[in-house]
């Protein structure tokens, strides 16, 4: 969802300047269990080492603007480096569009040869039975993953298959307008960094005048759960066996609802949806001075600061900070959002060849570096974050690294890396209707979240069924 | 005489009353429509500026080329007006063949045939359209213009329409046309079809409008996907993907728009007829 | 057809019923040649020619018809009786997989799931803030503009010039002017927070206040008809006997317009019965207002094209057809006796 909305970010890109502030902390990891499937679909490499001639194959993603050249530049860096494949790039403009689109195909037979699907369809893509696991061809070309972040990595594998390449990895962010912290009497290099704190910030910038937006989210439990090492849904979030419910109805979710809560009731923060013509007013409104500060996704920096720079608006001084955490006492991690790159099982084995050798190119060392650079995603692996590339971008705009660090940083267990759920999307929409009973009707913490998790069930059960393994 | 002064200021006061209250209606009215025109002249910055412009100090004419190019209005506009013409020829003719033998043809099952032609009108697209979709797939016909306009292509209005017109017709004319030995097909064509040209003006109006402004067809017949993005589709697009560009967005809207204004306009009586038919017997 | 589209179709409805008022006279009158020709027919060798081009005839009455025909059956009959069988399966969440056969089961579980109840609860609340509000403004506006005034007809046009906005334009234009940050409302001090497209009360009115301003220039053409149709005379000759504007209206005009004012109802009830476009446009499906603008026709297209249910939708969109056909049956029966009343 997040990236949703931030594939189409440019016009909010308008009105935030520059990143500035970045924020590093200790380094966690914890490498992630060897995939370990056996019976994988085949995936024919030799078939495109045989081949003569050029393989076409046909890419659909949903990068527009800034992001979208940024792409265009790769494949066209991709096309000339070798001769035997050659990608079209089909833009489907949004992630949603993307996945109806391809859901269409299923019947009409017009497929891609590889997709980008946003995070949360990863169960329902594996549903469709028409995907061929990257694992397949990571097995084949003996494809090293060690390289890779392990959350991003993680998030699209399941049951120990990986079954799509981590390609645009973003996370939520503090946006702030540090002259606004300053008169507010707050410390403009100290953005929130625990829930709490940011409750505070809001309320001080309220009282000097401006205050915090906050866009609808739907990820806005989740994400927090995840930051306190929670789960969202059973069997290890999905990731062990299917997911049949929620498992949210307990005291860290209800303080967090609750936080929330008195967040926006209070008046200290302003609401706007994540869809529909007010999509990006968190956005504008630190444009235009009305509020300090906002969270919103990272991959929006990258078309901002194409954007902007232009200095406009001379009362905005922007600043970047990490998420603010549930809890600085509780060791979480920040839940990876954004999209994985995916090989359709539908087409002919050369194709699929083709596709994996195009995939593993946008998801290598300068690639991934080059990407990030042109959009604001995280780079996926540590060897592009070495690269000059990404130092001397981090270096001007130490904003872009702020949400890297937080995917790089912190535990990584099933509760920090994601939840897998067929009926993602909605789900995501229960958990944000309950959100918003409380800001809108008052309904009690508690008992948004009991609503949360029985409807989130009811939706899961519901799918469950209908697909026959319920 | 001092009675008929009273009576005629009494009846300018009237007049002056009356002028009033439509004035302020159609400006409440325009209302919208101007502001649109005003706002999508305005830099984005102009656009947050307090108290709002009303007119537009340094019209940016350049989003309304942003809007034709970058916004891609000029391919919306292309596929709407072929989808469209696609479909108001389709309906003229089918509709004139299938009126033609439902007013001059003697036939079994006529009284029959006509009802289940008037029965589609009770069936509306809402309901047919989970199924036209699996049938629109299933011909390969998925964002295709072929998609976008056979399901259109026949009317029962249309029919009931021309069929109403074809019976003014007086008998007399098809009897001397079959004197002088008019086929059905020539008297079809040389009489009965220039004759119900107010009809006929009629029913392309209404099914121009009713084309071009569709909505929930062409965005589940093409999944709302480039290329065959009509304009209607296209500008949800645009203010999906541009909202700091409202303005461009806004000329979007206006390009939109001035199609069918221009066809108010010219056909403002075939229009009015086409809608009240129903209405007044 | 959608907007005006289907404001038009309803027009078609209306129209139904006055077709259907002259077909029956013209049965008879064909019925009685009929019964001449069989006893012509009988015999004689003139009889087989007649015969011959009476066939010759129907044949090309067919050939006319087929085209008409084959489009009605495909786009209209077939997928309006192939509800009825996809109501009978349950299809997996994912599209491409074989569905399941449940029978009758999953009927009962959808016509009384919240979900569509909540919907039609909110579809009904729209009607009931769209068709009201138009018709007496549309009314107001028709008899505001019936008087020989020099320049009516440019006020005319202005009044039924919305008629042609599509749903679209409609939405663009007043997501703008909704907006809390852009323009008109800030100025005005109108800050409502949460704004009035995120706000679960305001979201609703506001799409209806769309819709009515879309729906006004139907609605001023059809009651401007409906006033042509009342000869001035009558409206004259109350003037002379004394009435003043204010009883004119209630004892002269409303009455008489009544069969214009019941046509608006319908077609305006069903306009707004099948609202969808600004609510797809200004709302969205992941914000958290959607529950309640969920209207029938978005639920119908979200259990289709979002949960990939064709039976539930099948179900719903059954629903919406029979509310429909009440709707046109009831508009009907009046209208007969409106005719009857006539005689």
């Amino acid at each position: 969802m997040r990236t949703t909305r931030l594939s189409r970010l440019t016009a909010a890109a308008l009105f935030v300047i520059t990143a500035s502030t970045a924020t590093a902390t200790a380094v966690v990891t914890a490498d992630a269990p060897a995939a370990g499937a056996s019976s994988l679909p085949s995936c024919n490499l030799k078939a495109l080492q045989n081949h003569k001639g050029v393989v076409q194959v046909t890419f659909w993603n949903s990068m527009v603007q800034a992001n979208g050249q940024t792409l265009a530049a790769i494949t066209k860096a991709f096309n000339s480096s070798q001769n035997k494949v050659h990608v079209t790039l089909v833009n489907q403009n949004s992630y949603d569009d993307t996945w109806q689109k391809y859901e269409a195909g299923l019947t009409n037979g017009q497929l891609p040869d590889a997709v980008q699907l946003e995070d949360q369809r990863t169960q329902a893509a594996i549903d469709t039975q028409s995907f061929l696991p990257v694992q397949s061809c990571m097995n084949a070309a003996k494809y090293s993953t060690s390289d890779y972040l392990s959350r991003p990595l993680n998030y699209w594998k399941v049951n120990g298959v990986q079954w799509a390449l981590p390609f645009s990895v973003s996370a939520p962010v503090v946006y702030y307008n540090e002259n606004a912290f300053t008169k507010a009497g707050l410390n403009p290099n100290n953005p929130p960094t625990t829930l709490a704190d940011m409750l505070k910030d809001a309320k001080a910038l309220k009282a000097s005048g401006s205050g915090m937006g906050l866009v609808e989210d739907p990820w806005h439990l989740e994400t927090w759960l995840a930051s306190a090492n929670t789960l969202f849904v059973n069997n290890s979030n999905g990731r062990k066996g299917r997911a049949t419910k929620g498992v949210f109805d307990n005291k860290t979710s209800v303080s967090i609802f609750n936080q929330l809560r008195q967040l926006v009731r209070s008046g200290d923060a302003t609401t706007n949806p994540s869809t529909g013509p007010d999509e990006y007013d968190n956005l504008l409104g630190m444009g235009s001075g009305k509020y300090g500060m906002t969270i919103e996704t990272s991959a929006a920096l990258g078309t901002v600061t194409k954007l902007l720079s232009g200095g406009q608006y001379s009362n905005v001084k922007l600043g970047i900070g990490p998420f603010p955490v549930y809890s600085s006492s509780v060791k979480g991690g920040i839940e990876p959002g954004g999209s994985g790159v995916y090989i359709s099982k539908k087409v002919p084995a050369l194709q699929q060849a083709a596709a994996w050798t195009y995939l593993s190119y946008i998801c290598n060392t300068q690639s991934q570096a080059t990407w990030a650079a042109g959009t604001g995603y995280i780079p996926v692996r540590k060897s592009s974050a070495q690269t000059a590339t990404v130092q001397h971008l981090w270096a001007t705009d130490p904003g872009y690294k702020v949400a890297y660090n937080e995917i790089n940083n912190g535990v990584n267990d099933p509760a920090t890396q994601g939840s897998i759920i067929g009926p993602y999307a909605e789900v995501r929409t229960d958990v944000l209707n309950a959100e918003v009973s409380m800001y809108t009707q008052g309904v009690s913490a508690a008992k948004a979240v009991s609503t949360a998790q029985k409807n989130a069930t009811q939706t899961i059960s519901g799918y469950n069924s209908r697909l026959g393994v319920g | 005489m001092a009675a008929e002064t009273a009576s005629a200021r009494h009846r300018r006061l009237r007049t002056l009353g009356s002028y009033a209250f439509l004035t302020a209606a159609a400006i409440v009215i325009l209302f919208p429509i101007y502001v649109t025109i005003v706002n999508s002249l305005l830099r984005p910055d102009q656009l947050v500026e307090q108290p709002p412009p009303l007119v537009p100090t340094s019209p940016q004419w350049h989003n309304y080329v942003a809007a034709w190019t970058t916004g891609s209005m000029s391919t919306y506009m292309a596929t709407s007006a072929i989808m469209t013409f696609a479909i108001v020829a389709g309906q003229l003719v089918t509709s004139i063949l299938a009126a033609y033998a439902f007013a001059f043809l003697r036939f079994p099952l006529k009284r029959t045939l006509f009802v289940v032609c008037l029965a589609t009108l009770m069936i509306p697209l809402e309901v047919t359209f989970i199924t036209n979709l699996d049938t629109v797939t299933s011909l390969h016909w998925f964002n295709t213009y072929e998609g976008l306009a056979v399901p259109f292509l026949a009317t029962g209005f249309g029919i009931f329409l021309l069929r109403q017109a074809f019976l003014q017709i007086p008998r007399d004319l098809q009897e001397a046309a079959q004197l002088d030995g008019y086929g059905h097909l020539r008297f079809m064509t040389r009489v009965a079809v220039p004759l119900a040209r107010p009809s006929l003006a009629a029913l392309g109006v209404f099914s121009f409008l009713a084309a071009w402004n569709q909505y929930l067809w062409p965005l589940v017949a093409t999944g709302g996907q480039t290329p065959l993005n009509t304009v209607q589709i296209g500008l949800k697009a645009l203010l999906g993907q541009q909202v700091s560009q409202i303005p461009i967005s806004l000329a979007g809207a206006v390009i939109a728009f001035v199609p069918l204004l221009i066809l108010l306009l010219i056909f403002q009586k075939q229009l009015v007829r086409s809608l009240t038919a129903g209405a007044v017997k | 057809m959608t907007d005006i589209g289907r404001a038009g179709m309803d027009a078609e409805g209306g129209l139904e019923a006055a077709a259907l008022v002259v077909e029956t006279h013209e049965a008879e009158v064909e019925a009685r040649e009929a019964g001449g020709d069989t006893d012509k027919t009988t015999g004689d060798g003139a009889g087989g020619a007649l015969a011959r081009r009476r066939r010759k005839e129907a044949a090309l009455a067919y050939v006319l018809l087929l085209p008409a025909l084959v489009l009605f059956g495909v786009f209209s009959f077939y997928p309006f009786f192939r509800n009825f069988k996809l109501m009978l399966y349950e299809t997996p969440p994912v599209p491409g997989l074989p569905a399941r056969y449940v029978g009758l089961h999953q009927i009962v579980p959808t016509i009384t799931s919240t979900e569509f109840t909540q919907s039609l609860v909110t579809t009904v609340i729209f009607v009931v803030l769209v068709v009201p509000i138009s018709l007496i403004l549309g009314l107001a506006l028709a008899v505001a503009a019936h008087r020989k005034l020099k320049g009516i007809g440019i006020y005319r046009m202005i009044f039924s010039s919305t008629v042609v906005s599509s749903v679209a334009v409609a939405s663009v234009v007043f997501g703008t002017l909704l907006n809390p940050v852009v323009g008109l409302l800030p100025w005005l001090g109108i800050n409502p927070t949460p704004p009035a497209l995120e706000s679960t009360t305001w979201a609703l009115p506001s799409v209806a206040l769309i819709t009515i301003w879309q729906f006004l220039g139907l609605s001023f053409i059809i009651m401007s008809a409906g006033l042509q149709s009342v000869p001035d005379e009558l409206l004259e000759a109350a003037r002379i006997d004394g009435a003043g504007a204010w009883t004119r209206f209630w004892r002269m005009t409303v009455p008489l317009l009544s069969p214009t004012i019941f046509f608006g109802f319908v077609v305006s009830t069903i306009y707004a019965f099948q609202a969808f476009g600004a609510i797809d446009i200004l709302i969205g499906n992941s914000n958290a207002v959607r529950l309640h603008t969920n209207v029938l026709i978005y639920n119908i297209v979200n259990t289709l094209q979002v949960s990939n249910n064709p039976g539930a939708a099948a179900i719903m969109a059954t629903v919406l057809f029979l509310i429909m056909l009440g709707l046109t049956v009831l508009q009907m029966r009046l209208l007969e006796r409106r005719v009857n009343y006539g005689r």
